[in-house]
C-alpha cells in the first residue's frame, strides 16, 4: 500500500501599514530611494534616553485590516518586548505585540481549485515595528564572510501588520492565492501597498507533511520569498523534500530554511542564528493600549466595500461575466473608475469591455497606475455613450482614444484634430463620398456592373475603401447598402 | 562673595531686582567647585564655559527688560544619565565613551527655559545601579560631611552638589532610593515624585517602570519651585500624566498637620536600624504629633517582607533589556572584531562595570523561558498586591513616616563586596517606587558623628501637594538643610 501524504501550510504576512510616519516617532516612512540614515531620529536609532509614542493611524489601520480579516479587535491591548541583539535592530529590541494581540480569531475565503470558497482561519494580526536594514559586502548579500556590513535604520520603526494564519492551507496554489487575497485586501483598505518585490509586504512560510501511516514531520519555516512565484516554488520544493524524507523514513528537523530562488532550493539556515529566547515581556514605555468606546464600530463603518463583496455587486447588478467583475475589482481604483463611469452614463457592458481591453492595455503597455492615467473617467463615459448611441464607431473611438493618451487632449478637442465629427458620416455626405470613391474607381465598378464579381469580393473592397475615407465614422450598413443602391442605378 | 549659600528662590529674586547678577551666582559656584571638587568628585563634567555665557544671557535679558523666568541665574547639577544636547552624556559608565546626545532631556529644557543655568554633570553609580556612587567609571563620589564616607547613591554627585553649596538645587533619577537615601546621607530635601509626575524624556533608562526624576534642594520651598518647573505634561513620555499640575509652592505657608493623619509602618519599627536613626524618626513622629497630627499605627507587610526581592528582580529585568542597546554599534566606544559575536563580547564586557553586569545577569535570567512565571510573573503580582496594600494604607492616613535608610553615610569600601548589605540600604525607598508613590526625603537633624540624619514621608499618588505641606511643616522645627563646609 503506497503512502498518502498531505502538506500542513500557516503563513506568517508582514505588511507595511502605509502611514506617513513610523510607529514610534514621526520620522518619514518613505525609505525607498531614500539617502541611508537620513529618515531618523533620536527615538528610531535607538538612542539612550528616548521613549515611544504610538502613533494611531498605525493603530486604525491594523484594526481596519482585521475587521476586514473577520477578526475579533481587542478593546486593551499592550505592547511586548522582544529582545535579542543584532544590529539592525537599534534597541536591541523590537516593540511588538504578544500575549494580547490587537486581533483575534479571523478568517478570510480563498477559492479552491474546484472553485468552492474555503475559509483560511486568521490566528492573529499585531502590530510591531519594522528593524533597519543591513547591507553586507558579500556577493550573496548574507553576512556569513561578509568582511564589512553597513547599517541602514531609514526602515527601522516602520508600522507592520503582522497577520498569522491558522495550518490551513494544503497546496502552494493555496498559498499563493491566499496571499493575493490578502494584498488584495489590504490595498483595497488602503493600508499598505502591499508590494513583494519591494518588501512592503514579506511572507514566511511553516510546512509540515502528514503521513497517512500515522507520522507527521516537523514543521520549517521557510523565509525570503520575494514573490508569489518564489512562495508557489518554495512550497513545492520543500513539500517535495519532506515527503522525500518521510519516504525514506528519514527524521525532519524543525528549522529554518532559506529560499535561494536562482538555485531554486531551500537552505538550512544555521541552528546558532535561530537558537532565540526572546525574553518578551511588557514594554514599560508604553501603557497598554485602551481602544475609546465606540472606536472599532466606527472603523467597522469606514471599511470600504471589500473586493470580494464588489466582484459579486457588479455580476449581480451590472451582469458581467465572472471575469470581467474579477478584472474591475481586482483593485479599488479600477473599480472606482468603471462605476465613475457608469455614473456618467456609460453602458455597464461597453464600459466593461473598453476598460478591460483598452485602458488596461494602455495602463499596462506604459506601467501606469490608474491614479496617473490621463482620461478621466467621465471622458470614457462621454465616448462609451457616443458609441452607445451609434454616434462614434469603434475604430474611431480607438484613434480618438491614442490621440488623448499621447496628448493628454480633451475629448472635443481630441476629435476635431483628428477630424472626427460626433455623429459621424451618414446620409447625403456619405452618398456622396461614397459616389466619389466610385468614380475613382470606375474600372473596379465596371468590374462589378458586369457581373464578374461573383464572390462580391470587389464590392468589399470598395466599402473598405469608403470606411478607410471615413476614418470608421460612417455606420457599416448604412454604407452597405449606399453602395449597393448606386452601383445597382448608373 | 559667598553667594554659593543663597537659595534658588534668593537668588532669583536677588538677580532679578539687580541686586546681583546672573555672571556673579554662577562665577561664586564656579569657585566654590573648584575648592572642594577636587576632595568630592561630585561632578563627572563640568561646562563653565557654557555656564557663564548662559548667565550672561539671563543678564543681557534682564537689562533688556526681558523676563529670565521662574530660576533666574539658579545654578542647577543635573545628572549624567540626562541628556543635555552637545554636553557628553556618561551614566558613569565605560561604555557611552565621549557620547554627546543631539537632544535635551525635558526636565533640562524646561529648567533652561525658566533661566537656570546648568554647572555640570554629576557622578552617580553606573547606569543609577548603586546605593553609594561608589559604582562609577569616573571614581567614588565623597560625602561632603565625611569625605571617608559615601554621600549614598546612585544620585550621589547630585546630593553632593547641593549639600557642598555648588548649587542650590540639582537633579537626580530615582528608580528604587537613588535620590532619598543619597539626600538623607548629605542631609540635603530630594523628592521622588509620584511615578509619572514628570517627564522621562531624555533620562537613560534604567528600570522603565520605575525609574522618576527628581530634585534635591536645601529647603522644601526649593524643592517646590523645581517640581514646579520640570513637572509639566510631556506628549514625549507615554507614562507621563497629561493632566495640569497644581500650584506646588502654594502649600508651603499655610500649611499644618491639624487634623492630619500620620501613619507609622509597625513592621518597620521594629526593624534592625541604626540607634540614631531611630532617633531622628522617633523626634520626627513627635513633632508631627505636636503639630497636631493624629499618629496611626499601619501594617504592611508584604511590602516589609517581599518588598526588597520583587524589586530585584523587576529592576534588573528591565535594565536587562534598557542596556541591550549597548552594543557598540552606533555610538559610545566601538571595537573591531572579525565576528558580530565577539565585537559585543568586547565592547559590552570592557564597556560595562561590574554591579551593572551582575543586574543584566539577574535580569536576563528572571526573563529566560523557563523562569520567567516563577521570577517576573510572580513579582509583578507581588508588586500589585503591594500597590493595593499601600492604597488601602493612604485610605486611612494622609502620610507615612518612615525612615529613608536604615544607616546614616557608610564608609566607603564597608559594602562594596557584599551585594546585598549594599542592596538592603534601600530597603525603605524601594518600595515606593514599586506602588508608584511620592517619597521625599528630610533632613532631621545629624548624628554624634556630624553625619546628617534622614527621615522619609510617603504621599499617596499624586499627593505631591500634601506631601509638601507636611514636609514644609517638619522643616520648620528641624530648620533648613545645612551647607556642608560651610560656616555653621
Ligand atoms: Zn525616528
Amino acid at each position: 500500500m503506497s503512502l498518502l501524504f498531505t502538506p500542513v501550510i500557516g503563513l506568517e504576512i508582514h505588511v507595511q501599514l502605509a502611514t506617513a510616519s513610523k510607529i514610534f516617532c514621526s520620522c518619514s516612512t518613505d525609505y525607498i530611494g531614500a539617502v541611508p540614515n537620513t529618515n531618523v531620529c533620536p527615538l528610531c536609532l535607538g538612542l539612550p534616553g528616548t521613549l515611544p509614542v504610538l502613533n494611531a493611524k498605525a493603530v486604525e489601520y491594523g484594526v481596519r485590516a482585521s475587521l476586514a480579516l473577520n477578526c475579533t479587535v481587542r478593546n486593551a491591548t499592550r505592547f511586548h518586548r522582544k529582545n535579542y541583539f543584532y544590529p539592525d535592530l537599534p534597541k536591541a529590541y523590537q516593540i511588538s505585540q504578544y500575549d494580547l494581540p490587537l486581533a483575534e480569531h479571523g478568517f478570510i475565503n480563498i477559492t479552491s481549485e474546484d472553485g468552492t470558497l474555503r475559509p483560511i482561519g486568521i490566528t492573529r494580526l499585531h502590530l510591531e515595528e519594522d528593524a533597519g536594514k543591513l547591507v553586507h559586502g558579500t556577493s550573496d548579500g548574507r553576512l556569513t564572510g561578509a568582511s564589512q556590513s553597513f547599517v541602514d535604520y531609514n526602515r527601522g520603526g516602520v508600522p507592520l501588520a503582522e497577520i498569522v494564519s491558522e495550518p490551513d492551507l494544503r497546496t502552494p496554489a493555496e498559498a499563493r492565492q491566499y496571499v493575493s487575497v490578502i494584498r488584495q485586501l489590504v490595498r483595497y483598505l488602503g493600508v499598505s501597498d502591499g508590494d513583494m518585490e519591494k518588501g512592503s509586504l514579506r511572507v514566511d512560510a511553516n510546512i509540515s507533511v502528514k503521513c497517512s501511516d500515522g507520522r507527521w514531520g516537523e514543521r520549517a519555516e521557510i523565509k525570503n520569498m520575494n514573490s508569489l512565484k518564489a512562495l508557489e516554488r518554495a512550497l513545492e520544493y520543500e513539500i517535495k523534500r519532506h515527503i522525500k524524507m518521510l519516504s525514506e523514513g528519514k527524521i525532519i528537523i524543525q528549522e529554518t530554511r532559506h529560499w535561494n530562488d536562482s538555485q531554486g532550493i531551500t537552505i538550512s539556515s544555521r541552528s546558532k542564528e535561530e537558537a532565540h529566547d526572546y525574553r518578551y515581556f511588557p514594554e514599560p514605555d508604553l501603557p497598554p493600549l485602551v481602544l475609546p468606546d465606540g472606536y472599532v464600530k466606527e472603523q467597522l463603518d469606514k471599511l470600504p466595500e471589500l473586493p470580494w463583496d464588489r466582484k459579486r455587486r457588479f455580476k449581480d447588478t451590472y451582469g458581467l461575466s465572472e471575469q470581467d467583475s474579477a478584472t474591475l475589482t481586482e483593485n479599488r481604483d479600477m473599480a472606482d473608475f468603471y462605476e465613475n463611469c457608469l455614473i456618467s452614463g456609460g453602458s455597464p457592458e461597453r464600459t466593461a469591455n473598453w476598460l478591460r481591453t483598452e485602458v488596461l492595455r494602455v495602463l499596462n503597455e506604459n506601467k501606469m497606475e490608474l491614479k496617473d492615467f490621463p482620461i478621466s473617467s467621465h471622458i470614457i463615459a462621454e465616448m462609451i455613450v457616443m458609441m452607445d448611441n451609434r454616434k462614434l464607431s469603434n475604430t474611431a473611438a480607438k484613434e480618438v482614444f491614442e490621440h488623448m493618451i499621447e496628448n493628454s487632449s480633451d475629448l472635443h478637442s481630441a476629435m476635431s484634430l483628428c477630424d472626427i465629427s460626433a455623429g459621424g458620416i451618414a446620409g447625403d455626405q456619405l452618398r456622396d463620398l461614397v459616389s466619389k470613391i466610385l468614380e475613382q474607381n470606375n474600372d473596379v465598378v465596371r468590374v462589378i456592373r458586369s457581373g464578374e464579381d461573383l464572390n462580391g469580393k470587389k464590392q468589399k473592397y470598395l466599402k473598405g475603401l469608403v470606411m478607410r475615407e471615413t476614418r470608421g465614422q460612417a455606420d457599416p450598413s448604412e454604407v452597405s447598402w449606399i453602395l449597393a443602391s448606386l452601383l445597382e442605378n448608373n | 562673595m559667598d553667594f554659593y549659600r543663597l537659595s534658588a528662590h534668593e537668588i532669583c529674586r536677588k538677580v532679578k531686582s539687580g541686586e546681583i547678577t546672573a555672571r556673579e551666582t554662577i562665577e561664586s559656584s564656579l569657585e566654590r567647585i573648584n575648592s572642594l571638587e577636587k576632595g568630592l568628585n561630585a561632578l563627572i563634567t563640568r561646562v563653565d564655559e557654557r555656564a557663564l555665557e548662559k548667565a550672561d544671557r539671563v543678564d543681557r535679558m534682564l537689562s533688556a527688560g526681558e523676563d529670565p523666568g521662574l530660576l533666574a541665574g539658579v545654578p542647577v547639577v543635573i545628572k549624567d544619565n540626562m541628556c543635555v544636547q552637545g554636553i557628553r552624556t556618561t551614566c558613569a559608565s565605560r561604555i557611552l565613551g565621549d557620547w554627546k546626545p543631539p537632544f535635551t532631556a525635558t526636565v533640562v529644557a524646561e529648567l533652561e527655559k525658566e533661566g537656570a543655568i546648568v554647572l555640570g554633570k554629576a557622578n552617580m553609580d553606573e547606569f543609577a545601579m548603586g546605593s553609594s556612587t561608589e559604582h562609577s567609571a569616573f571614581g567614588p563620589c565623597s560625602n561632603p560631611w565625611d569625605p571617608d564616607r559615601v554621600p549614598g547613591g546612585s544620585s550621589g554627585g547630585s546630593a553632593a552638589s547641593v549639600a557642598a553649596g555648588y548649587a542650590p538645587i540639582s537633579l537626580g533619577s530615582d528608580t528604587g532610593g537613588s535620590i532619598r537615601q543619597p539626600a538623607a546621607f548629605c542631609g540635603t530635601c530630594g523628592l521622588k515624585p509620584t511615578y509619572g509626575l514628570v517627564s522621562r524624556w531624555g533620562l537613560v533608562a534604567f528600570a522603565s517602570s520605575l525609574d522618576q526624576i527628581g530634585p534635591f534642594a536645601r529647603s522644601i520651598e526649593d524643592i517646590a519651585l523645581t517640581l514646579q518647573v520640570i513637572s509639566k505634561p510631556d506628549p514625549r513620555d507615554s507614562t507621563c500624566n497629561p493632566s495640569k499640575r497644581p500650584d506646588y509652592q502654594s502649600v508651603l505657608d499655610q500649611s499644618s498637620l491639624k487634623e492630619k493623619k500620620v501613619g507609622i509602618v509597625k513592621e518597620f519599627m521594629d526593624y534592625d536600624i541604626d540607634p540614631e536613626v531611630r532617633e531622628a524618626l522617633e523626634k520626627t513622629i513627635e513633632v508631627a504629633r505636636s503639630e497636631g497630627a493624629e499618629i496611626v499605627e499601619l501594617s504592611l507587610p508584604v511590602m516589609v517582607r517581599y518588598g526588597l526581592a520583587t524589586y530585584y528582580i523587576i529592576a534588573p529585568a528591565e535594565a536587562s533589556s534598557n542596556l541591550a542597546r549597548y552594543d557598540g554599534v552606533r555610538y559610545g566606544i566601538s571595537s573591531e572584531e572579525e565576528d558580530l559575536m565577539d565585537m559585543y563580547l568586547k565592547i559590552r564586557g570592557d564597556g560595562f562595570g561590574e554591579e551593572v553586569k551582575r543586574r543584566i545577569l539577574t535580569g536576563t535570567y528572571v526573563l529566560s523561558s523557563g523562569y520567567y512565571d516563577a521570577y517576573y510573573l510572580t513579582a509583578q503580582k507581588v508588586r500589585q498586591i503591594m500597590t493595593s496594600e499601600f492604597k488601602e494604607a493612604f485610605s486611612r492616613v494622609d502620610t507615612i513616616i518612615m525612615p529613608t535608610a536604615p544607616t546614616p553615610a557608610f564608609r566607603k569600601g564597608e559594602l562594596l563586596d557584599d551585594p546585598i548589605q549594599m542592596y538592603m540600604a534601600d530597603v525603605f525607598t524601594l518600595p515606593i517606587n514599586m506602588a508608584g508613590l511620592p517619597g521625599l526625603s528630610l533632613n532631621a537633624g545629624y548624628s554624634r558623628k556630624g553625619l546628617p540624619l534622614g527621615v522619609q514621608l510617603i504621599g499617596p499618588k499624586w499627593g505631591e501637594m500634601q506631601l509638601l505641606a507636611a514636609a514644609s511643616v517638619l522643616e520648620r522645627s528641624f530648620g533648613p538643610s545645612l551647607i556642608a563646609g560651610g560656616d555653621q
